[in-house]
């Protein structure tokens, strides 16, 4: 492990257009930044495994769409047109098992296509992580991933993002277009 | 119109061949600087090129646990001997289901069989969802890297195929907003997609997972929303088992971009969650390719080759692709790698392709997983020389060198002659006379003696002892 892990992190993730945000769970809401004040969001996905002591928005922030009624920050299940009407998304936030070090990655498993499809929608992703569960390199990191139990999981770093024009770097691929990952201090 | 014909058009415009190269040492440079950061880079890749020879030591037994393991996980796998057997096995999954459009995220392989004209034909809509690849199939025209399909045009050329296909203003050149317009575009057909198809990066035979890696995300879109996901795969991407994962993707974006990772590194295995009502069960079915890799492995100087992770260093670095551009190799992969694949498949066709390299061996040396590119480039010109693929005057002449060469009498007398009458000569006429290598450049002047006559005239003097 590098002397510094943390800030070996946050300059890879800065490299791939991500920012590192030090929180813990009871201020995470109040130390990343929103596209616009808080109770003015009116689409965002919370994942059902983001810790029970965080904060959420009130319910009636989470993506309110009439006939998703059934997503909540602690539900799922929608209709096929669900998925595709996630598409306003403004904010998305995961709970990702693990960070590393090396790249400024972390190790995330969806809960459902849904999630996937939700982190890949939102204009904007936050995602928290427990600050004490960083390693050092991706070694490291598949000693502690059980791919053969896995049926989806991906390394996420920074928003989505292209520079297939002229090598001009351009965030929001197709994706979201501002990534934050939130350091979870207990 | 061979390589060196079209490397001629390309050099033509002298400013453009210059932002070429600059833009692909660019890369080059950030490869440089990405691989200074990891103290063990060339033990990752002894470690990379060792599980590569390993795995394509035993590919049959690994694709078969792969295909047990993916199985297991509820994907179907399908094999393919070639191109005409992989696209049809993709038109008839497509078809049994009615369906008709389809997202597609980067994938060499499907270039090599040529998937998209083969679909197009059949009605079904394909759309590119890599913007760079999406660029080049609104140009009708194949990728010109593997990594950066677009890396041939300038903004202002993106700006007017947008102007046309997607209603971009006239002028449209920032590149943000270029990619704003595209991003809205395929957004629509992500959404209306009804299969999606992705290559793969690797395959891991223990869990029947695996790999796709995309900066754009478009792999992941393009799979989480349709129900179909069809994974076409070459046979050499296999890999033994998770952790083995870890050199090459730790290799993988620092050559291939110089990023300490992708943004999205997305590990599959089985189809995804049934969560839409009403809509067909979620399907994943997975297409094992040769289509030329066996006869590839069966040749002891070349199957090294097999170990290519496609991340495009050796492109990146190569004064004669930097310089000449993809397309001038008139292949699907070009570069060391492509000239070094590619001749297998069509000696004839490609003859031309190990000799578009000054054998300086920059491709080898980044090279992640440690694929000798110049030293079979090399062994390429050899075997092709002995297949009767040079073209006739190349055969003449190096015939003639070689009894020349081979009775060093007569090739002193000749090329003392040949200095005599050489030097009398003005030099304009003697580039002319000579080769196409004086295209560009001119002789240096002929010395009077050749450097055996200096060496004995020392040697005289030597024995002489000093004066």
């Amino acid at each position: 492990m590098p002397a510094n892990p943390w800030s070996v992190l946050e300059e890879r993730l800065a490299q791939n257009g991500g920012r590192l945000v030090h929180s813990h769970s009871g201020a995470w809401i109040d130390s990343v930044k929103w596209p616009c004040e808080f109770a003015e969001l009116t689409h965002v996905y919370v994942a059902k495994n983001v810790p029970e002591s965080s904060p959420t928005p009130p319910a009636s922030q989470l993506f309110p769409t009439a006939h998703l009624s059934t997503l909540t920050s602690r539900g799922v299940g929608a209709t096929a047109k669900a998925m595709r009407d996630l598409e306003p998304l403004e904010v998305t936030v995961l709970y990702a098992d693990f960070a590393v070090a090396e790249n400024g990655a972390v190790w995330h498993v969806p809960a459902s296509a849904l999630e996937r499809t939700a982190a890949l929608l939102a204009e904007h992703l936050i995602v928290l992580v427990p600050a004490s569960s960083l390693v050092a390199t991706l070694h490291h990191a598949y000693e502690r991933i059980a791919l053969a139990e896995t049926r989806f999981g991906w390394f996420l770093s920074g928003p989505s993002k292209t520079a297939d024009i002229e090598q001009s770097l351009v965030l929001g691929a197709h994706g979201p277009r501002t990534m934050q990952l939130v350091a979870l201090e207990s | 119109m061979g390589h060196v014909d079209r490397a001629r058009e390309f050099v033509r415009d002298e400013s453009r061949t210059k932002w070429h190269d600059e833009s692909l040492w660019f890369v080059r440079a950030k490869r440089d600087d990405a691989a200074d950061t990891v103290p063990d880079w060339e033990a990752l890749r002894d470690e990379a090129a060792t599980i590569k020879r390993d795995a394509l030591s035993r590919l049959p037994d690994l694709w078969r646990q792969f295909e047990t393991a993916a199985t297991e996980a509820g994907a179907v796998v399908h094999w393919a001997r070639d191109a005409e057997e992989h696209n049809q096995i993709v038109l008839d999954l497509l078809e049994e289901r009615g369906f008709r459009r389809v997202v597609k995220s980067k994938s060499m392989l499907t270039e090599e069989c040529g998937l998209n004209p083969f679909l197009e034909a059949r009605g079904i809509e394909i759309i590119d969802t890599d913007l760079g690849e999406r660029i080049v199939q609104l140009r009708n025209e194949p990728p010109s890297h593997i990594v950066m399909p677009a890396i041939h045009l300038k903004r202002s050329e993106v700006g007017k195929l947008f102007e046309k296909e997607m209603g971009a203003p006239v002028g449209l050149d920032d590149p943000d907003a270029l990619t704003a317009l595209a991003r809205k575009d395929l957004r629509k057909r992500f959404i209306a997609a009804e299969a999606g198809i992705t290559g793969v990066n690797f395959a891991v035979a223990e869990t029947g997972s695996f790999v796709v890696v995309t900066n754009e995300g478009n792999a992941d879109l393009g799979t989480a929303l349709p129900s179909l996901h069809i994974a076409c795969v070459g046979l050499e991407k296999i890999i033994p088992a998770p952790s083995d994962l870890a050199p090459f993707l730790r290799l993988l974006a620092r050559s291939a971009t110089g990023q300490p990772i992708s943004a999205y590194t997305s590990h599959f295995r089985g189809p995804r969650e049934a969560e839409d009502i009403g809509s067909p069960a979620p399907a994943m079915h997975i297409v094992i390719v040769d289509n030329g890799r066996s006869d590839l492995l069966a040749q002891p100087s070349f199957r090294d080759a097999l170990a290519c992770i496609r991340c495009g260093a050796c492109l990146n670095t190569c004064p004669v692709y930097r310089r000449s551009g993809g397309h001038s190799y008139g292949t699907t992969i070009p570069g060391p790698i492509g000239s070094v694949l590619e001749p297998s498949r069509d000696p004839k066709a490609h003859a031309e392709l190990p000799h578009a390299c000054t054998l300086c061996g920059s491709c080898t040396n980044v090279c992640p997983v440690r694929v000798p590119l110049h030293h079979q480039l090399l062994t390429w010109r050899a075997h092709l020389a002995e297949g009767g693929h040079h073209p006739t005057r190349r055969r003449v002449a190096f015939g003639l060198a070689g009894r020349l060469f081979a009775h060093p009498r007569a090739y002193e007398i000749l090329t003392k002659a040949g200095r005599r009458v050489a030097r009398r000569l003005p030099t304009a006429w003697l580039d002319r006379l000579t080769s196409p290598w004086t295209e560009a450049r001119t002789l240096p002047p002929i010395p009077a003696r050749s450097f055996r006559e200096q060496m004995r005239a020392r040697a005289r003097q030597a024995t002489k002892g000093p004066r």
